[in-house]
């Protein structure tokens, strides 16, 4: 006998749902025959936004498409202008532009880890993983200012240097971090409930993962080693030693265990970033940003978030503002066309898991 | 007590009420009270949060202070809703796990009624619960309700049975289904507790410590899931259901629900205590019988009956804030292909030890 088909709507005011977004769901039972996805509540045309903005006016714009981890967003853009102009950066920053990036991939991860526990009814980690990023968060504000969005990294280098003891302040958070990870494993990834949640759930086919264009910590959980770090590296990465580590399955446990490892790997990571970065400068000054013509040109830029490959695609014909920047972000294959091939014969409970651990970040699909 | 209040008060109508009334402003109402600070405040110490702070010392008045919202908020009963299934869902699910205090041994001269079917009694009774849970979840007239109230009776009456089974299992070797004459018989010390093997002799009483340690582990599993709590707090599954059957309640009828789930992990963890952890009676003999009080002796079982129903409720909060809870796939599985045939099993070795 076929069941009745049921129209559920899941979101945008669900608590189960990773930002402001809608899935339709049609379900027979608790099985999931078809899934829509509805995006369009926070579309805030950031891309349009830019082309009437001076070059310097784009960057405190970018941070903002991405709430949880808003860095590799100014680092491209600034990638990007700086490939049209040529401009060279000092090593310093190239250091500094680093550590700022596995921090808020820390951060962004500590955050994914309460929300990836919250959907499974666990709710004591999301509480200790948004205390631990609140140690990150005040690195964020001693060196820039601000705790969400820094506006830290633009074109030519970083906006500050480091303060006065700032490397050891790292250094001890770093350690504080490393110790509690244990005690996320007691409670999370070792638990048995979680782990038979997370098991063969949410399953990415192997063979389909290229072809969907799926990046990052989903592809790698597919047992695919790519990472824009190593494969094509930009900044220092490729004088700093670390491993891509991967997990067969493509299932949320796989996802799980990547992000937990790359953790540790993050760590290691700002480390080695203490140890060898080197003094002078911080900045290769940019002309008065009135005044600032970037020459005609365009860059494919990228980088390696903590969702995966982020591109940005930057114009300029000359004038004192960017021509067309669009941008590609990992979000919107995951959140989109990917959750809606997924969810398909999934149960109603794991819908929020799964969306979780594909990172769907709604203010990035929209823009 | 019945009489004895009788003669007090001196008219027999008047007396039923008042101990009809007795467990609810005794026991249900300052436990729901503390309860709902302690949930608040053990999540607190365990996710490294105070808690509530500003209320009082500690936030101890912080319950109050929320009853008092509860009262004053508008009372919504959506437009599409049943209205009177609606209005009647609240009260069905309290009276469920209200009556099941009636049975409850709190003490040797405590008992609201001392029926001799008392422990069936209560697994009947408990049946109202899932019928106001279903009323509630359909009335109001939204599918996450629905789903929910759904999902709620399918688990409870799931896990009734090996409930059942495992409370057959004791009757079989206390020989009755009064939980009054139940604790009597584990006296004074604690190895003439149930779950270790009751008051049985020699060698059979050896027997049969692993199989109580066994019916214990079903009956608490099982419990936790009757009462909805984590891991199995699938019908009210924030991140999946919203907040299942009680999605659309607010104010006071809200409150009915969350007083009535209070009510109901004290009410199982009272059963609990007095079917293997020897009811009302003291693990280490009387006070009152040291120092020649018997008048003392009601009030240490009182205080040791709560103490041990209230530990039993700590480990309910405990295993929320440490726990994930389960698919409802796999919460049926637990039942029917694990919890199911081990307390048959053990109902089976249990007869075949008694025997002996």
């Amino acid at each position: 006998m076929r069941e009745k088909e049921t129209t559920l709507y899941f979101g945008p005011q669900h608590p189960g749902i990773t930002g402001n977004m809608m899935v339709k769901l049609k379900v027979a039972g608790d099985t999931i025959v078809k899934a829509e996805t509805h995006v369009g509540y926070l579309h805030r045309a950031f891309e349009k936004l830019m082309e009437r903005r001076t070059w310097m006016q784009s960057f405190p714009i970018v941070c903002r498409i991405c709430v949880p981890e808003p860095d590799p967003n100014e680092e491209n853009l600034a990638r990007a202008v700086e490939e049209i102009e040529g401009r060279e950066v000092p090593e310093r920053a190239k250091y500094i532009r680093v550590m700022v990036l596995e921090l808020s991939r820390l951060a962004a991860y500590f955050l994914w880890m309460g929300g990836q526990s919250g959907t499974a009814g666990l709710y004591t980690v999301p509480q200790w993983s948004v205390g631990d990023r609140d140690y990150i968060l005040d690195l964020f504000e001693e060196l820039t200012g601000g705790r969400i969005y820094h506006m830290y990294i633009w074109a030519g280098g970083v906006r500050r240097d480091l303060p006065e003891g700032f490397a050891d302040k790292v250094l001890k958070t770093m350690d504080y971090i490393e110790s509690r990870l244990p005690e996320y494993d007691k409670l999370m990834f070792d638990n048995a409930i979680f782990q038979k949640r997370a098991q063969g759930i949410g399953v990415i086919d192997k063979d389909k993962a290229l072809e969907w264009g799926v990046v990052g910590p989903p592809l790698r959980g597919c047992g695919i080693k790519h990472d824009v770090r190593k494969d094509e590296p930009y900044e220092v990465y490729d004088k700093l030693d670390f491993v891509v580590p991967t997990y067969e399955g493509g299932d949320i446990w796989a996802r799980a265990m990547v992000r937990r490892k790359e953790m540790e790997q993050s760590i290691s990571i700002i480390r080695q970033v203490i140890e060898k970065m080197p003094g002078g400068e911080y900045y290769n000054k940019v002309p008065t940003p009135l005044n600032w013509f970037v020459p005609p040109g365009e860059a494919y830029v990228k980088t390696e978030s903590a969702r995966g490959e982020f591109g940005y695609y930057v114009v300029s014909d000359g004038s004192l503002k960017p021509r067309r920047v669009h941008v590609r972000g990992p979000a919107y294959v995951h959140g989109v066309s990917l959750l809606e091939n997924i969810l398909v014969g999934a149960n109603i409970s794991d819908v929020a898991m799964i969306m979780n651990s594909l990172g769907v970040c709604p203010p990035e699909i929209e823009r | 007590m019945y009489e004895y209040l009788n003669n007090i008060v001196g008219n027999e109508v008047i007396t039923y009420f008042v101990v009809a009334a007795l467990p609810l402003f005794l026991v249900v109402l300052p436990f729901a009270l503390i309860a709902v600070l302690a949930e608040r405040k053990v999540s607190a110490h365990m996710q490294d949060r105070l808690g509530p702070m500003r209320v009082g010392y500690h936030g101890i008045l912080q319950t109050v202070a929320d009853i008092l919202k509860l009262i004053q908020k508008e009372d919504i009963i959506i437009p599409q809703a049943d209205k009177k299934l609606f209005n009647l869902a609240p009260f069905l699910v309290f009276i469920g796990s209200y009556a099941v205090f009636a049975a409850l041994p709190f003490s040797s001269k405590f008992i609201g009624t001392n029926a001799e079917v008392g422990i069936f009694y209560i697994l009947a009774v408990s049946g109202f619960v899932v019928a106001g849970i279903l009323m509630g979840g359909w009335a109001s007239d939204n599918k996450y309700s629905l789903l929910g109230a759904m999902r709620s009776a399918a688990q409870i009456v799931s896990y009734e049975i090996p409930t059942a089974i495992v409370v057959l299992t004791l009757v079989m070797i206390t020989g009755t289904l009064n939980l009054g004459t139940m604790s009597e018989q584990q006296t004074a010390y604690f190895w003439n507790w149930n779950i270790l093997g009751g008051a049985g002799e020699g060698i059979q009483q050896i027997l049969l410590i692993p199989f109580m340690v066994v019916a214990f582990t079903i009956l608490f599993i099982s419990t936790l899931a009757e009462v909805n709590r984590t891991p199995f707090d699938i019908p009210e599954a924030e991140s999946e259901l919203v907040a299942g059957f009680h999605t659309e309640y607010s104010g006071m009828k809200f409150a009915m629900f969350f007083l009535a789930e209070y009510a109901n992990m004290f009410a199982v963890s009272a059963i609990i205590v007095s079917l293997l952890f020897g009811g009302y009676q003291s693990p280490f003999g009387y006070l009152g019988n040291t120092l020649g009080i018997p008048a003392l002796i009601p009030f240490e079982q009182l205080f040791w009956f709560l103490s041990k129903g209230v530990f039993f409720v700590f480990v309910q909060m405990w295993l929320r804030w440490t726990l994930p809870r389960l698919r409802v796939d796999q919460l049926m599985t637990v039942c029917w292909k694990y919890l199911i045939p081990y307390a048959v099993f053990n109902l089976l070795i249990v007869g075949i030890i008694t025997l002996i």
